[in-house]
């Protein structure tokens, strides 16, 4: 009994988990508002006595994905719309509803992982274009597009090339077929390339700060091809019981930051080049959440 | 075999991002041969001039690579993404073995040679064209073989700032997490740096036979 | 026969530093004549060959070559008019024999036909079958063999001086004695003036119309070889000589 004991001891000594029971991972993608929100789930679980260990900037969706199931992430936010199509690899649908239910089922039946409630605003994807270019080829929509297919220069991230749900999936919709190879860069390079005429138009996202700034164009997804991307937490069921906290800042996020909110976090960061844990700190005393 | 069978089905997009990436490896490596190895000489002219230059360059290869590029970015003209930049990055890479080598393979020529090419009357051209570059050209060749080999693996790192080349592959496969794609780029680039230097190797060798 | 001499030296003095390393040092060379430059190492006698073709500059005096100023001359125009052999030879390791002799004639732009005509002449002449040895390398022959390519390789554009540096210094007693005597043929043959440095005093007596004995940077004496013996002009000349 005397030896069971001492290595029971020993053991729970080891188990970093157990040592450290109020700790949770936070997990974000590789571009801003991704940033931002990370920062933000970090910042209202350490108001709560919550001991964090921030990975933000994670190379990607899928990087993030794996390391959630592994557990070595315990949240991160999430697409409706990437969930679905890149992760479940299923068809896209355009009811915001329905893609919601689905990827909550069978995230939580086949990988045993929860979906919160949609933060409340949908970042889908935006073709952005400077207005002297869609002007002077009289382009709005993105089935415009493949009347100029010989001449214009697309640019995007790695990922968005490579998923079966991004550039194929949209090339196949609208029929393109552009002379000009997609450009492979870094996300946070997309607006200065597309600004310095070094591509004609951009895969962003719908609440990109700098599309307002540069006053860009975005062209209307006229064949619905882009799924609904409701953001929304996904995170192990294991740490919300073990951290109640948890739940309790993900209950806060549900539903209380809309788009113009999401534009104006992004923007002081990508335009004013402010540092994102000040951004997110001020946001949340302004909201009085924290 | 999976991989083999991936490999197959990307054939078209390894084999255009292979010859980019020669096509980009080529052009910055002539580019600082062309720059490096007249400047090498010129040092070996102006010994006093030896220390600063080579001494950038050598400054130049602590700065990590993706860095470097990150920096030239911003820069009009020589910046923004793709192929420009990248280019310019890896000349500035590929400088230091260039400069190194030409300068010590110069420099360690026999001065007795020298000394007796100046006794019989041959001007500093005839003497550098007939004398100092034939003997030290396994040095000099030495060094293009080391940066060729090393504008192989930092090339791969330029197609972050969008420029073409096998890095595209590997970076997808990163945002993927797909190991077969970051073969596909990666197995390619190793063969490219293998044959680069078999085949400078055996031209080094080649011409130190008539030592 | 031309009215002034070879070569002169006035006055010629030369510093590195602090040391001195020629005091004074004048002579004429008449053309046609083998003068030995005879001293041990660090007496001068190699820098004064090397004022000759300017391949060390004076600090004072003048050096006349051909009744004119040497720095009236183009370096380069003197040096080509003048052979120079040396102890390590300096041929360059990675042309062939015959490349190595017909180098000067290459640079004057002579004829590929001219030159190999010439330089087969010339291996001939130094005792170099060009059969056997045009196309072989310098690291194939023996010390010997490389010392004699160094004299066809001087001797190629037909100058009227030849500086030669100790040129058998690093050869074994046997080929010494076999060069030597081969060389006193040859410069019978050619009528050139030679300007010939050594240590070796049985060298200088063999070799030399007149020998000039240097020390510490001084021309201490020059005359023929029976009057050094005959009539040595101090100590020291007596000293070196007594061998």
């Amino acid at each position: 009994m005397g030896a069971m004991r001492k290595f029971g001891v020993l053991v729970l000594a080891l188990l970093p988990a157990c040592s450290a029971e109020r700790r949770v991972v936070v997990g974000s993608k590789n571009f801003t508002e991704q940033v931002i929100l990370g920062e933000m789930l970090a910042q209202l679980l350490e108001a709560r006595g919550v001991e964090v260990d921030r990975r933000l900037n994670l190379g990607g969706t899928f990087i993030c994905h794996r390391a959630l199931l592994a557990g070595d992430l315990d949240v991160y936010v999430e697409y409706t719309g990437t969930a679905l199509t890149a992760i479940l690899k299923e068809k896209a649908t355009g009811d915001a509803d329905a893609t919601y239910r689905r990827v909550r089922e069978a995230y939580e039946n086949e990988l045993g992982l929860r979906w919160t409630k949609p933060l409340g605003f949908d970042n889908t994807f935006a073709v952005a274009m400077r207005p002297e270019t869609a002007e002077r080829l009289a382009i709005r929509k993105l089935s415009d597009l493949k009347a100029h297919q010989k001449t214009l220069r697309p640019g995007m991230g790695h990922e968005f090339l490579e998923r079966g749900d991004g550039y194929r999936g949209l090339v196949l919709a609208y029929d393109l077929e552009f002379a000009e190879k997609p450009r492979g860069l870094e996300l946070g390079l997309i607006y200065q390339a597309l600004m310095e005429d070094q591509v004609d138009f951009v895969l962003g996202s719908a609440t990109d700060g700098l599309i307002e700034k540069f006053g860009l164009v975005v062209l209307e997804d006229d064949r619905s091809y882009f799924p609904p991307y409701d953001a929304a937490a996904v995170y192990r069921p294991e740490t919300a019981e073990r951290v109640p906290a948890l739940a309790e800042v993900l209950s806060l996020l549900e539903g209380n930051l809309d788009e113009a909110a999401m534009r104006s976090l992004n923007r002081k960061v990508d335009d004013e080049r402010l540092a994102a844990p000040e951004v997110v700190a001020a946001f949340l005393r302004e909201r009085g959440w924290k | 075999m999976d991989f083999i069978n991936f490999f197959l089905d990307r054939r078209a997009d390894i084999a255009a991002q292979t010859a980019e990436h020669v096509f980009l490896v080529a052009v910055s490596v002539g580019i600082a041969v062309a720059i490096g190895v007249p400047l090498g000489i010129l040092l070996t002219r102006r010994p006093s001039l030896s220390a600063p230059v080579i001494g950038f360059a050598n400054v130049i290869q602590t700065v990590p690579s993706l860095a470097l590029f990150g920096f030239l970015i911003p820069i009009p003209l020589v910046g923004g993404i793709g192929n420009t930049t990248a280019v310019i990055a890896l000349v500035l890479y590929a400088l230091l073995p260039l400069l190194r080598n030409t300068y010590a393979g110069i420099t360690s020529v026999d001065p007795s040679l020298v000394e007796a090419g100046r006794g019989i009357g041959m001007t500093d051209g005839e003497r550098l064209r007939m004398i100092e570059i034939p003997l030290s050209l396994p040095t000099i060749l030495a060094g293009v073989r080391i940066s060729t080999v090393n504008a192989i693996g930092l090339t791969t790192i330029a197609a972050a700032v969008g420029a073409g080349g096998l890095g595209n592959m590997i970076f997808r496969g990163l945002s993927m997490v797909d190991s077969r794609l970051i073969l596909a780029g990666a197995v390619p680039a190793a063969a490219l740096a293998l044959v680069a230097d078999g085949l400078l190797g055996w031209l080094e060798r080649r011409l130190s036979w008539e030592r | 026969m031309s009215p002034h001499p070879a070569v002169e030296l006035r006055n010629v003095g030369k510093s590195f530093g602090a040391r001195r390393v020629l005091d004074a040092v004048s002579f004429r060379v008449e053309p046609g004549e083998t003068l030995v430059l005879l001293g041990s190492s660090g007496s001068g006698k190699t820098t004064t060959l090397r004022c000759i073709n300017r391949l060390v500059e004076p600090d004072e005096g003048e050096v006349d070559v051909e009744g004119r100023e040497i720095r009236s001359w183009d370096p380069i125009r003197l040096r080509r008019r003048t052979g120079y052999v040396i102890q390590d030879v300096g041929l360059l390791p990675h042309l062939s024999v015959i490349e190595n002799v017909e180098l000067i004639p290459k640079l004057e732009g002579w004829s590929e036909e001219r030159r190999r005509e010439r330089a087969k002449e010339l291996l001939s002449f130094v005792g170099l079958a060009p059969g056997r040895f045009a196309d072989r390398r310098p690291r194939e022959l023996s010390g010997g063999e490389r010392q004699r390519v160094g004299v066809a390789r001087a001797l190629a554009l037909d100058p009227p001086l030849l500086l030669m540096d100790e040129p058998f210094g690093a050869l074994d007693a046997v080929n010494r004695r076999r060069l030597q005597d081969e060389f006193g043929e040859m410069k019978r043959k050619l009528s050139k003036t030679i300007v010939f440095v050594t240590h070796d005093v049985s060298e200088a007596l063999k070799l030399g119309d007149r020998i000039g004995v240097m020390h510490g940077g001084r021309l201490l004496q020059l005359a023929p070889p029976a009057e050094i013996l005959r009539r040595p002009a101090d100590g020291f000349v007596a000293e070196l000589v007594r061998e």
